[in-house]
Order: structure tokens, then C-alpha cells, then sequence
């Protein structure tokens, strides 16, 4: 079922495209720091899946939020069960289209400064994103880095006071991909 | 006798016991406080296993009814047995390794806990094994983190 809806949308998202191009990876990597005056809190998740669509220079990512490992067990419950409700919302995702500055040939070696615009979904909430990023092409294999802050009141999330000083109002997310082509 | 229990004396005993009761509270509830925050992950090995069942049986669960899946099995501490498709290793160190999921392209990715010591990690592909892990949900392939293997 899972494969029939995957062909399905490949075939939708790439009909009419001769040399379709697909860049795949499972093992992304998103970490999330929130810098506040009384402490810093980070997280890593190793799992997060992203696919670049060469032709139309569109991206898509998707973490599972309970996939973040922090440094302490408190942090992680609290960041799961208080703040981003993982149990009611597993994902968050990111669907955006590359802007102009997207490489003019893939199969050029080289790093592209570019930036990504779409839309970002988080504890349910989808907003409207521009990130800056860097594409690294190199011996087919293709690479991209992000690092952007997003408001955590613009997805619902709310602070309480008595932690305002321990949790930022904006936290920041690195993004880092290594995507290899995918295989028909 | 009614010399000896003069009122300001009884103010003085009581203001005494408050400073009292009120410092061990105290000291109480900021030793709680220090044990809630050095609270440790949980030992995966040690951790009780909430469901067993094989890597196909997870999948298709969730690739069937994924709201219905996450209820059941969200932070949930799952032994998940299937066949290695494939291993991989991160440049940080970390060891996935994708269980057959009897789909395609699809599997289950049991990613190994870095907080625990692990036997081995050199699993080869087509061989059967046994990790508990806790669930985080699907993505593309179902995810587990914290993964040790079940001997």
C-alpha cells in the first residue's frame, strides 16, 4: 500500500518529465538549538527523510519529532509531551521549491548558495518558510545544508513564564542532507 | 505547670518547628528537583517489552492504518524481528539497520542506542535478528531509536 501510494505520487509528481531525477535519503540529519539566557538546549535527529526532484528543483523533508535525542532524559520528555504534543503530532514536515540560484546543471560539480521557500508544518500548524541553504554537488552525489530559526508562538507552542527565561522564543534548525539518486 | 507554657513561648516553639519542617521541605524538594534533572534515559536493555512482533507485522500495520499504528504503538518499547537488509553507519558513528519489511523499497530502520554498549554491531545482511527499540512512527520506513539487539 505504502510502496502503491509512493509510485503513485512519484508518478504524479514527475509525469511529463523525460529525464526525471530523484535524490533520496533516509539518514538526514536535524538539529535544534534553543539559546535562552539560563540554558542551552540541543537536540539531534539522525532519521530524517528528504527527496530532491532535480527537474523541477522542488524539496521535501520529513522528521519524526519523537526520533530527537537529547542531552537529558527531562529535556526530551518535556519537549515531547509539553511543547510539540508528539503523540498527537509525529511529523513535521517541509515542502518547498528551490528559488532562481538553483544549480542549472545538476551534474555539475559545485556549491550553490540557493534558497528554499515552501511551506513548513509543525505541531499541526503550517506556515509559510524561506530558508538559506547550500547545495553541494559532487561526483553525483548531491548535498545540502540549511540553518534558519523559526518562532515557536507561530506554531502554537506556547512557553509558560515560569520557563521563559530556560526556552527560546526562536529556536534555531540546522538541516544537513547527503542524498544519493534514486534507483528505479 | 501553667508557668511552664507561657503562649510567647509556645510562638517561639512553633516559629521554631516552621524554620524547621520549612528547611527540610525545602531541602526535599530541591533534592527532587536535582533528580529530576540528572534523571537518566531508560536502560534499553533492561526496559520492559511492550510488544513483540515481526518487522512486517510493524510495517504493515502502519502502512495500513498509520493514526491507528501510532496509538498503538507511538513511545512504545517494541521487539521487532526480521531480516537485515541493510546496515549503514553514519560518519558520527551511528548504526542503523533496516529490517525487511516484506515491502519493496520500505522497511524498518532500527537505529542503534548510543547510550548503551552494544555485543556487535557488524550484522549481516539476510541474517535474523531481534532489536527492542522504542517506536517513534513512519515516515517512509518505520522508525525505531534507542535500538539494542535481544539475544
Amino acid at each position: 500500500m505504502q510502496k502503491f501510494f509512493f509510485i503513485l505520487f512519484a508518478t504524479l509528481l514527475f509525469a511529463g518529465t523525460v529525464n526525471a531525477q530523484k535524490f533520496f535519503t533516509r539518514a538526514g540529519k536535524v538539529t535544534f538549538t534553543s539559546e535562552a539566557p539560563v540554558e542551552k538546549i540541543e537536540a539531534v535527529n539522525q532519521s530524517a527523510t528528504a527527496v530532491l526532484d532535480t527537474e523541477s528543483n522542488r524539496m521535501e523533508f520529513a522528521i519524526l519529532i519523537k526520533a530527537f535525542q537529547f542531552e537529558k532524559a527531562l529535556m526530551q520528555e518535556h519537549f515531547n509531551e509539553n511543547y510539540m504534543e508528539s503523540s498527537t503530532f509525529p511529523k513535521a514536515t517541509f515542502k518547498g521549491q528551490i528559488d532562481a540560484a538553483a544549480p542549472a546543471n545538476w551534474g555539475k560539480d559545485g556549491t550553490y548558495p540557493v534558497t528554499l521557500s515552501g511551506d513548513m508544518t509543525i505541531h499541526g500548524v503550517t506556515q509559510k518558510l524561506t530558508a538559506p541553504g547550500t547545495i553541494t554537488i559532487k561526483g553525483g552525489a548531491i548535498a545540502a545544508q540549511s540553518t534558519f530559526t523559526v518562532a515557536v508562538a507561530d506554531y502554537g507552542i506556547e512557553i509558560p513564564s515560569v520557563v521563559a527565561e530556560n526556552i527560546a522564543k526562536e529556536v534555531t534548525i540546522a538541516v544537513d542532507v547527503q542524498l544519493a539518486q534514486l534507483n528505479k | 505547670m501553667g508557668s511552664r507554657w507561657r503562649p510567647e513561648q509556645l510562638i517561639h516553639l512553633s516559629m521554631k518547628n516552621v524554620f524547621k519542617y520549612g528547611l527540610l521541605l525545602a531541602l526535599i524538594g530541591a533534592g527532587i528537583g536535582v533528580y529530576l534533572w540528572n534523571k537518566p534515559f531508560e536502560n534499553m536493555d533492561s526496559a520492559k517489552t511492550d510488544v513483540e512482533l515481526s518487522a512486517s507485522e510493524l510495517f504493515t500495520a502502519f502502512a495500513d492504518n498509520e493514526a491507528q499504528a501510532n496509538e498503538a504503538y507511538l513511545d512504545k518499547v517494541i521487539a521487532v524481528t526480521g531480516k537485515v537488509r541493510e546496515v549503514t553507519n553514519s560518519p558520527e558513528g551511528i548504526t542503523k539497520v533496516t529490517l525487511d519489511s516484506g515491502d519493496e523499497m520500505f522497511g524498518v530502520i532500527c537505529q542503534l542506542d548510543e547510550l548503551s554498549d552494544h555485543q556487535r554491531t557488524d550484522f549481516q545482511p539476510g541474517e535474523s535478528v531481534t532489536f527492542k527499540g522504542k517506536c517513534t512512527g513512519m515516515l517512509m520506513d518505520v522508525v525505531l531509536v534507542r535500538c539494542v539487539e535481544v539475544e
